[in-house]
């Protein structure tokens, strides 16, 4: 046997396993199913990354069947390839993490304790993480060094504890609208904290600072400053020569045996012949909806309803991001010149967070409730989704000179600035990941059909959340304030269909991310998690994949 | 005007109900998909413009010229700011419907439709081709279809054309000399594509077409 792991996916989940056993000694085997693209292939090109969407599988190749509920209580399914949106965030070397914001907050201790803190929820079900807070801590503290985090910790109410006095590097430079949501904070009595991310804003080996090309959530970075998994792990483990990485290899199934191991994996290559390649452990970290679905697609003998599936929970509990944003606009002729001339500088760096109300402490949810996170920001530079903005004007589709009025005037009188909310995907029975019976992609598998059931909760703490947000908005001079809170689930930000847990008939994985059926199993991105918490998961994905390698390089060692 | 404007059904309109024409429109749009990888090699879009105006291997002259006076009346040459001319949004719009990896390559068709769409509005408003109409009648026209469920999405449809033709990369055939970023201020973001990055280089990959 050739390699001593084989890993579905590259992304944050798959990074940290790439680059600990390479590091390590091990023989590391990488299946990626998009293509290799280097950071000399990125450009700021809109029409690349968001007009034709180039960094992710073609609908017409791959696609998913999404359920939703519509205006009148329905589930109703459509196929992606048809239009409204899909569930793919990036497919390349690296995947999704390549394309992040890279907002890092940790989770916060009662995260992990979600049902013991606040109880149960009708129609939610929460349970509490099999590891605490204090266990993963190292792991937060592990990825702020080894891939670099930028930021300043300065305390507040629901500050989580920290094995380190600060990070890394310092905080990147901000707009001047930065200094202006902390004051709008303060009018309210409201704490406005540092936002880390996961970007370095100092040069480190062989990546380079952020240069502030202002085109950064979307786009692939050019100078490595984002920590993708692919910049910040995949080539430092490439150096080992432990590390092979077989891109346009898309896998289709995990063969097992009747001991209930997985025996071998199954690709499609370039040529999208099948190949067949085994290992003595195996990762999935395809991202949740494909993790599950590559899961649900290995069947076999011991596993008739899926890779360790037999107690039926594998793609239960699909978690999203509960909450949305919010957004208003500056008027330059608001401020004065000296005002109008700092706001205007091409820095769209914000990185301002309100975590005041990570708890609620409220009656109309009946005392304490989980709340969430608000950052604060301003419109991406990239003109395309600002047009879009101006082509209506009450309602009215403008034209000719009207429209030619408007968008000048977006563009040159005016910055709007933003905020956006998490707060938990409550996991409910109505949001899972299946197979689809019907529609199959090009190589004729059956496609994961993603029904998106949401919560009332989300809805309402988003709310509760954005109020206080709007606030802010206001006191910083922003009007025409408009908030976008709804149930529609934010398909960058997934997690779960993989709970962990201790116990092997209400989890699919132990809390090591090792399958409970399957010896030779780890999933290792955001699927394992029971509760999302109230932020992105990349951060909170990157350290329990840390976490996992040193269960992993124990496990390898055993004699 | 004609005062007995009929609404048209706008699911099947009477010039798709005729199904050679829509097949033979179809094949001219296949056709075009197959030559697309050799033309967006040249800046065929950029440098040949006024021939493409005057019918090409997808639109018929007629489509061509509709498509022209649209552009214009939707973004015109008003003082302020650039024209569908200056941007080249005819040209841009010709490399779209050329553009044979477009994950929605339906649009392209509903652009062609668009067009007979509207001749055939014209025919009903003002009993003659849009081609026969004076530059006030076709605004006036204009004016009429945003009203309409399919006008308005289709104009809806054009003008995002236009922003794309005003605010994308020039290397894509529109944004003449990056009039659009000057005019709204804009800085653009670096690296900026290159011939060897351009979009389709990267959904080639993204689709394991082999380079050649």
């Amino acid at each position: 046997m050739k390699y001593d792991i084989c890993i579905v996916g590259s992304g944050a989940g798959a990074g940290p396993i790439i680059y600990e056993l390479s590091k390590a000694g091990f023989k590391v085997l990488v299946l990626e199913k998009g293509p290799w693209l280097k950071t000399s292939d990125f450009t700021k090109d809109e029409m690349t990354a968001t007009r034709r969407d180039a960094y992710v599988p073609n609908l017409k190749d791959e696609r998913h069947v999404v359920v939703r509920k519509n205006a009148q209580g329905e589930w109703k399914a459509k196929n992606t390839a048809d239009g409204g949106g899909d569930m793919w965030n990036g497919s390349c070397v690296g995947g999704s993490s390549n394309f992040m914001s890279a907002y890092f907050h940790r989770l916060k201790p009662k995260d992990f304790r979600l049902k013991s803190e606040y109880g149960a929820i009708e129609g939610a079900n929460i349970v509490d993480w099999p590891i605490t807070y204090d266990e993963l801590e190292p792991y937060y503290a592990k990825v702020e060094k080894v891939i670099g985090v930028s930021g300043k910790v300065v305390p507040h109410k629901h500050q989580e504890p920290r094995s380190t006095p600060d990070y890394p590097h310092p905080p990147l430079t901000t707009n001047i609208v930065a200094d202006w949501f902390v004051e709008g904070g303060k009018k309210e009595g409201f704490n406005i904290t540092p936002a880390a991310r996961g970007i370095i804003s100092e040069p480190r080996e062989k990546r380079g600072a952020c240069y502030h090309s202002n085109y950064c959530g979307s786009f692939g970075c050019s100078s490595d400053a984002k920590a993708s998994s692919r910049a910040a792990l995949i080539n430092d483990a490439l150096e080992t020569g432990n590390c092979e990485i077989r891109p346009n290899s898309k896998v289709f199934k995990l063969e097992t045996n009747d001991q209930k191991e997985i025996t071998n994996v199954w690709y499609y290559d370039f040529d999208d012949q099948k190949v067949s390649v085994s290992a003595k452990r195996y990762v999935i970290a395809a991202q949740a909806v494909e993790t599950a679905r590559l899961m649900l697609m290995s069947t076999g003998p011991a596993f008739p309803n899926g890779l360790a599936n037999s107690n039926g929970l594998v793609g239960k509990n699909l978690l999203f991001a509960g909450g949305g944003a919010g957004s208003g606009y500056i008027r330059y002729d608001s401020l004065s010149d000296v005002d109008r001339k700092k706001l205007d500088v091409p820095l769209t760096f914000v990185n301002q967070t309100l975590l005041d109300f990570y708890e609620i402490e409220d009656d109309s949810f009946n005392g304490k409730a989980k709340g969430g996170t608000i950052d604060f920001l301003i419109e991406h530079s990239n003109p395309m989704p600002k047009a879009m903005r101006s082509k209506y004007k009450d309602g009215t589709l403008l034209y000719g000179s009207a429209l030619k009025e408007n968008l000048k005037d977006y563009f040159t009188n005016q910055k709007r600035v933003r905020y956006e909310v998490f707060c938990d995907w409550l996991p409910n029975d109505d949001c899972f990941v299946s197979l689809d019976n019907e529609v199959k992609d090009k190589w004729g598998d059956p496609v994961g059909r993603v029904k998106v059931g949401s919560h009332d909760r989300n809805v309402k703490v988003g709310n509760y959340l954005a109020e206080r947000a709007e606030k802010v908005l206001k006191n910083v001079g922003a009007i025409d304030i408009r908030r976008g809170i709804s149930s529609r689930p934010p398909t960058n930000l997934m997690a779960g269909g993989c709970r962990f847990g201790d116990d092997p008939n209400t989890s699919v994985l132990d809390k090591n991310c090792r399958a409970h059926e399957v010896k030779n199993l780890y999933v290792t991105d955001g699927s394992f998690m029971p509760t999302g918490g109230s932020v992105p998961y990349t951060f909170t994905i990157y350290a329990n994949s840390f976490r996992v390698a040193e269960k992993i390089i124990e496990d390898l060692r055993k004699k | 005007m004609n005062k007995n404007k009929k609404q048209t059904k706008h699911k099947i309109p009477d010039a798709l109900q005729d199904i050679e024409a829509w097949e033979l429109n179809r094949r001219k749009f296949l056709k075009g998909a197959l030559l697309a990888g050799a033309m967006t090699q040249i800046g065929f879009f950029m440098s040949c413009t006024p021939e493409l105006k005057k019918g090409n291997d997808i639109l018929s002259a007629e489509q061509a010229t509709i498509l022209d006076d649209i552009l214009l009346i939707l973004f015109p040459n008003d003082g302020n700011g650039p024209s569908a001319n200056d941007i080249n949004a005819f040209g841009y719009i010709m490399w779209v419907l050329h553009d044979e990896l477009n994950r929605q390559p339906e649009d392209n068709e509903y652009i062609i439709e668009g067009l007979d769409w509207m001749n055939e509005q014209s025919e009903s408003f003002f009993e003659k081709k849009f081609v026969e109409l004076q530059p006030k009648e076709k605004e006036e026209l204009v004016a009429e279809i945003v009203q309409l469920k399919w006008g308005k999405n289709w104009t809806s449809m054009m003008i995002t054309l236009l922003y794309e033709a005003l605010l994308l990369d020039p290397i894509y055939g529109g944004n003449t000399n990056e009039v659009g970023w000057k005019w709204l201020n804009h800085v653009p973001g670096y690296p900026r594509p290159t011939e060897e990055l351009r979009y389709e280089r990267i959904m080639e990959k993204q689709m394991k077409i082999k380079q050649t």
